[in-house]
């Protein structure tokens, strides 16, 4: 981190805690399945960020490589979940959460 | 190695005879390469065989238990609901998502690093999503599908979190390296918050009480069957994950984490037992059975330092068998009746196919307990560790919440007692019968050779 | 600390030209609302589709087939990345790491003659 002296490892985990915090309320709080499915993404690019930050510090690379692992994950997770979310757009007309009433208690 | 090499072979051969037209030889195929998984395993017992000699993956003898454990499971699965896939379109897709799921349940039984972890964890997870949505049509299949792909995500990513901050704190994914760092420089504010993610991200997975929210409108929203694997495979696999990570890895902070362990076990025990007994569904009771009885997993999780292996294996398969018997039962029960999934469903069920009735009446009560039954001794196993820790409050609220769950079983077995007007017989596939058969016998079976765990 | 900050000032010309760049946009938008006039009409108000009059709405529902292509795309792209890391150790890796490339491409092919096979690329 010889780029910006005053950046430390402090200022990375912030960062990638803030978007996590993001993503995680975004999938508690929000109705619209696609701004979910945005907060998804963004959880697992937080968990890069620091993963890559942590990778410099310990001068190794296989949390690179892990990052790389994570990607093709979050790929595969994006044909699945958009796919599940085409088919309750095909059968409510809607991506909003509030019709996934049928099942509590 | 081979294990994995032959079922991951197995899920692309059948899709590879989907498309060449050989549609009738796939569950002969499928049959055939699982119990050269079982065979496989049982070669390469104590060899710990490391694969490519990189310590990522270690097939030392507690994988090689689970994995023919996951194996035996997914045949039982599959040769008990073989109607349910002739009248499937895409059954071959189905079929194989199972196949690479169990992949991924291999993989979370013999990591060694926390990157296999997730991978496997993922590998297993992405198409139970897929499975749980399989039912396009149905409203309620929808919304499982949907709240398992958001909180199982959720859930994947607060691991991963955790994971990063574990690597950020010792610099290592692997197992005993972390465990190296964690007995002689103990735990700083970055390893115990990601040692905590890790935990919430499984009790996510696994559905232990304050994270259980979505396990009943899933197991409920899913298509029976799959609800069926649900709470056996994918359990099974989850909780070998966890034990393993506790038994390898984070043993030393066992000490001090074990009292969080105990509260969360005790709490799942109480909130699912009681929501059980206000349940009209049985879909959804044996949902919140399966939540009360990850409890138990959970407490045997918080000995991993102490407790044999051998005992979890031994709850999993129990829970499992009982389990996936009853679940099939209640597939073939509402299948008949235009999918009513109510208590009355089972009405007269003695008279209409006896087969089922005394499968559904063991597995029901091996859940509950009751001695001559497997589960009796599985709860046991764990009661006694538990005992050895010294959480008497602990197995005063396990002894309870079992005798609240003998109620709740019993509702359903005076239902099945209960005679009904010109009701027709439920009738099953020869593959059904014996399986049941096969089934309800190592159920009792089980009881008596528990003294060989 | 010296050497450190010499090293920050070799980043100060892209600073001010992020600056300048930005001022420049938001100057020239604050100006031509100020001093334009401002007459609202309903043609004026429409979506310019190159002097085409737009028809029906931007939200209309699309064929499946696209969102199936693209799914399937994403898939098929993302894999590459595995072999950025592949390429950078390929001299070390040796015959292994050929095979092991081969091996995850020809699972890779399976993939997709199955798609192929079961017609999710047909566009009739």
């Amino acid at each position: 981190m010889e780029l910006l002296p005053n950046v430390t490892m402090n200022h990375y985990l912030l960062v990638s805690v803030i978007l996590f915090v993001i993503g995680v309320a975004g999938i508690l709080f929000r109705r619209n399945a696609i701004i979910m499915f945005m907060c998804v993404e963004l959880m697992l690019n937080a968990v890069n960020i620091t993963l890559v930050a942590f990778s410099k510090v310990w001068g190794q690379s296989d949390a690179q490589v892990f990052v790389f692992f994570i990607m093709v994950v979050a790929a595969a997770e994006v044909a699945v979940g958009l796919a599940i979310l085409m088919m309750l757009y095909r059968n409510m007309h809607t991506t909003s959460t509030d019709v996934l009433d049928k099942l509590k208690w | 190695m081979k294990e994995l090499v032959i079922t991951s072979l197995l899920g692309i051969g059948v899709l590879a005879f989907d498309i060449l037209k050989l549609r009738k030889f796939i569950l002969p195929l499928i049959v055939v390469g699982l119990l050269a998984v079982v065979g496989a395993s049982i070669v390469d017992w104590g060899m710990n065989e490391n694969l490519f000699g990189k310590n990522m993956i270690i097939m030392d003898n507690y994988a090689l238990g689970f994995t023919s454990i996951l194996c035996l499971l997914t045949l039982a699965w599959i040769l008990t609901s073989t109607d349910y896939f002739t009248n499937e379109i895409s059954r071959t897709d189905l079929y194989a998502l199972v196949l690479f799921a169990l992949c991924g349940g291999y993989v979370m039984c013999s990591y060694t690093n926390l990157v296999m972890l997730f991978i496997g964890i993922e590998i297993l997870s992405i198409p139970m999503y897929v499975l749980a949505a399989s039912n396009k049509r149905d409203m309620l299949s929808n919304e499982a599908g949907f709240k398992y792909f958001f909180l199982g995500a959720l859930a994947s990513s607060i691991l991963l979190f955790g994971i990063a901050l574990v690597y950020g704190a010792t610099g290592s994914f692997q197992l005993d390296a972390i465990k190296n760092v964690l007995a002689t420089a103990g735990s700083g504010t970055i390893m115990t918050a990601g040692i905590l993610m890790i935990f919430t991200g499984f009790a996510f997975k696994v559905g232990i009480a304050p994270f259980h929210m979505w396990t009943p409108d899933v197991y409920q929203g899913a298509p029976t069957v799959i609800t069926g694997l649900m709470s056996t495979m994918v359990k099974g696999a989850a909780f070998a994950a966890f034990f393993r990570l506790y038994y390898l890895g984070f043993t030393p902070t066992l000490e001090f984490t074990a009292s969080i362990f105990a509260v969360l076990a005790g709490l799942s025990l109480i909130v699912a037992n009681v929501m059980a007994t206000i349940q009209v569904n049985a879909k959804r009771l044996l949902a919140y059975s399966s939540i009360s009885h990850a409890g138990f997993m959970l407490a045997a999780v918080m000995t991993a330092d102490s407790m044999n292996p051998r005992m979890l294996m031994y709850y999993v398969l129990v829970y499992g068998i009982a389990s996936l018997t009853s679940f099939n039962v209640l597939y073939h029960v509402s299948k008949f009746q235009n999918g009513a999934e109510g208590f009355d469903a089972f009405k007269g069920l003695v008279k209409r196919n006896p087969v089922m009735a005394g499968a559904m009446t063991l597995s029901l009560l091996s859940m509950a307990g009751i001695p001559p039954l497997a589960g009796f001794m599985a709860k046991y196993f764990v009661i006694s560790h538990i005992l050895e820790r010294g959480y008497t409050w602990l197995v005063i609220i396990m002894v309870l919440t079992s005798a609240v769950a003998v109620y709740y079983y019993l509702r359903i077995i005076v239902s099945m007692l209960t005679p009904i007007e010109n009701a027709g017989r439920i009738v099953s596939t020869d593959s059904n019968r014996i399986g049941l058969l096969v089934l309800s016998i190592a159920m009792v079976a089980m009881f008596f050779l528990a003294a060989f765990v | 600390m010296q050497n450190d900050l010499s090293h920050l000032q070799d980043y100060l010309p892209v600073l001010v030209m992020a600056f300048v760049a930005l001022g420049f946009v938001v100057t020239t938008m604050v100006l031509t609302h100020w001093l334009g006039p401002k007459r609202k009409t309903k043609i004026k108000s429409e979506a310019f589709e190159c002097g085409i009059e737009s028809q029906g709405n931007a939200r209309s529902p699309f064929s499946i087939k696209y969102f199936l292509v693209a799914i399937l795309f994403v898939l098929f792209d993302v894999e590459v990345i595995f072999m950025y890391p592949w390429a950078v150790i390929f001299k070390d890796l040796g015959l292994f790491g050929l095979l092991e490339m081969f091996t995850f491409m020809g699972l890779m092919i399976v993939g997709l003659i199955y798609i192929i096979k079961r017609g999710a690329l047909n566009w009739d």
